[in-house]
């Protein structure tokens, strides 16, 4: 998009953004795109473009509460709005449990869809602690996932569901015994 | 967006209307009318009073059936109204519903009927400046209800290879009442079955009263197109499958109440 776009005749607006509790002002043209300020501006790599057109999920954020897809909201309309991406799950040194759950039943394969699938989980949850199979296949039927690992994220969204009941919001990287993440 | 992220269209300018929302995004009843403002997204329509009422029971058939919930939380009647496309769910369920469109610009507001607004794909009976504000329908009386449904490939996701949507008024199984829209019936844009309406008006909703509405009238009042995503004949046979089960379907909520 923005290469037939590019001439600088357009102006720079300045927008102002809370992104995983942090706030920014950042200068945007006006048919830049959400994504590409949270990919490229912020450095917030999670939000991957799959496809651009909002078919496959893998750029989802939350938006004030929505789930939206970044590469098909400007830049602008995310002024003064607070916003969600994977980077902001969980604090630092610590997996949220829904991240911990897709590890556990190890959902990932190649792993470009997670933070998207991930995020719509979160959604899902923020809106329904304890979604019906059915309700969890619908949220994440828009998240595509080329490596097919669809059964196992509604198996990890179960688990994800039973630590947050069981008040088990966070979970310290150090202590994953037998995780990926220390390969062991 | 995404006609300009594919360089489809090259705007000199783009109006984001999402501050208006404020004031453009209302779902509600007034008098006899059900009025939504033009800035409701989908995803607000599809939690509103409109799915828990069985007279507009295809909304949720709808809802169901559009897209995902991310392109719900964006997608507004407005904009599927606008986009002016053979395959705008929403559109062709209003048009059932005999709906009008608020069109308002610096010289003031008219009201169009929704049936009279569509020229063309992407082309619309209104001049660049008129904005859509609102659709309105008249609230529809006891022992009528509406459906819609959809044949896609990726259940939900995309948009339709044929939608049917139909409303219809019976009372001791005669249609009093009955409007039927397709995606197409020809032009490139969602519009009513009026020969079928006419033929099923006033008749006994007997199973060969269907079987004739769908597999006599109906294909006389339609022509489909052969494309990369399906043949022309495949398209016709589905028209006729959606509107028998839309005519089944309204029948038995009728019925269910
Ligand atoms: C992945 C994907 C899946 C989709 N699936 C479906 C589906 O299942 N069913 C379906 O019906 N649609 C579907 N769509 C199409 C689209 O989401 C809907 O048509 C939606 O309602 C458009 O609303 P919008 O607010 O995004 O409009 P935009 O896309 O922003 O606008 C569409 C057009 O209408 C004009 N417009 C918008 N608002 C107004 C207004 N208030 N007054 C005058 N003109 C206006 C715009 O200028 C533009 O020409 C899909 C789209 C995508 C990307
Ligand atoms: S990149 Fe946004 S939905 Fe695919
Ligand atoms: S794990 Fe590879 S795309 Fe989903």
């Amino acid at each position: 998009m923005s290469n037939s776009l590019s001439e600088n005749r357009y102006p720079y607006i300045k927008v102002k953004l809370s992104v995983n509790g942090r706030d920014y002002e950042v200068s945007v043209r006006p048919y830049e795109r959400l994504i590409d300020v949270l990919r490229y501006k912020l450095g917030l790599t999670s939000v991957k473009e799959g496809c651009g057109r909002g078919e496959c999920g893998a750029c989802v954020v939350i938006m004030d509460g929505k789930l939206v897809p970044s590469c098909l909201v400007l830049a602008v309309r995310a002024n003064n709005k607070k916003i969600l991406t994977l980077e902001g799950l969980a604090p630092e040194g610590k997996l949220h449990a829904i991240q911990k759950a897709f590890l556990d039943v190890m959902s990932v394969q190649c792993g470009y869809c997670l933070p998207g699938v991930i995020i719509a989980t979160k959604w899902l949850l923020d809106k329904n602690p304890s979604p019906a199979d059915q309700e969890i296949k619908e949220v994440l039927s828009g998240q595509l996932c080329r490596c097919g690992s669809y059964l196992r994220f509604v198996k990890a969204v179960k688990l994800a569901v039973k630590y947050l009941k069981e008040g088990k919001v966070y979970f310290d990287i150090q202590e994953l015994k037998g995780s990926p993440l220390r390969g062991g | 967006m995404v006609l300009i992220r594919d360089d489809v269209v090259r705007p000199k300018a783009v109006l984001d209307l999402w501050p208006l929302r404020k004031e453009l995004a209302f779902i509600k009843r007034e008098v006899d009318w059900v009025k939504i403002g033009a800035l409701t997204t989908i995803e607000e329509i599809c939690s509103s009073f409109l799915v828990r009422d069985y007279r507009y029971a295809g909304f949720p058939d709808m809802c169901g059936l559009f897209a995902t919930p991310y392109i719900r939380s964006l997608a507004t009647i407005g904009g599927n109204i606008g986009a002016a496309h053979p395959l705008s769910d929403a559109t062709i369920l209003l048009l059932t519903l005999d709906s009008e469109v608020k069109l308002v610009s610096i010289r003031g507001e008219r009201w169009v009927k929704l049936d009279k607004l569509f020229l063309g794909k992407r082309r619309l009976a209104k001049d660049s400046s008129e904005l859509i504000t609102e659709v309105r329908f008249k609230e529809v009386p006891e022992k009528s209800s509406t459906a819609l449904l959809k044949f896609d490939r990726r259940w939900g996701h995309s948009m339709g290879y044929v939608v049917a949507a139909a409303y219809a008024q019976i009372k001791d199984n005669v249609v009093r009442e009955i409007r039927i829209a397709f995606d197409s019936m020809g032009r490139p844009f969602p519009e009513r079955a009026k020969k079928t309406e006419e033929f099923l008006r006033g008749r006994r909703l007997s199973e060969d009263v269907i079987e004739g509405a769908c597999t006599e009238v109906l294909p006389k009042e339609m022509k489909r197109i052969s494309d990369y995503r399906a043949s022309a004949e495949y398209r016709l046979e589905l028209s006729k499958v959606l509107l028998r089960r839309a005519l089944l379907r309204i029948k038995s909520r009728i019925r269910g109440g």
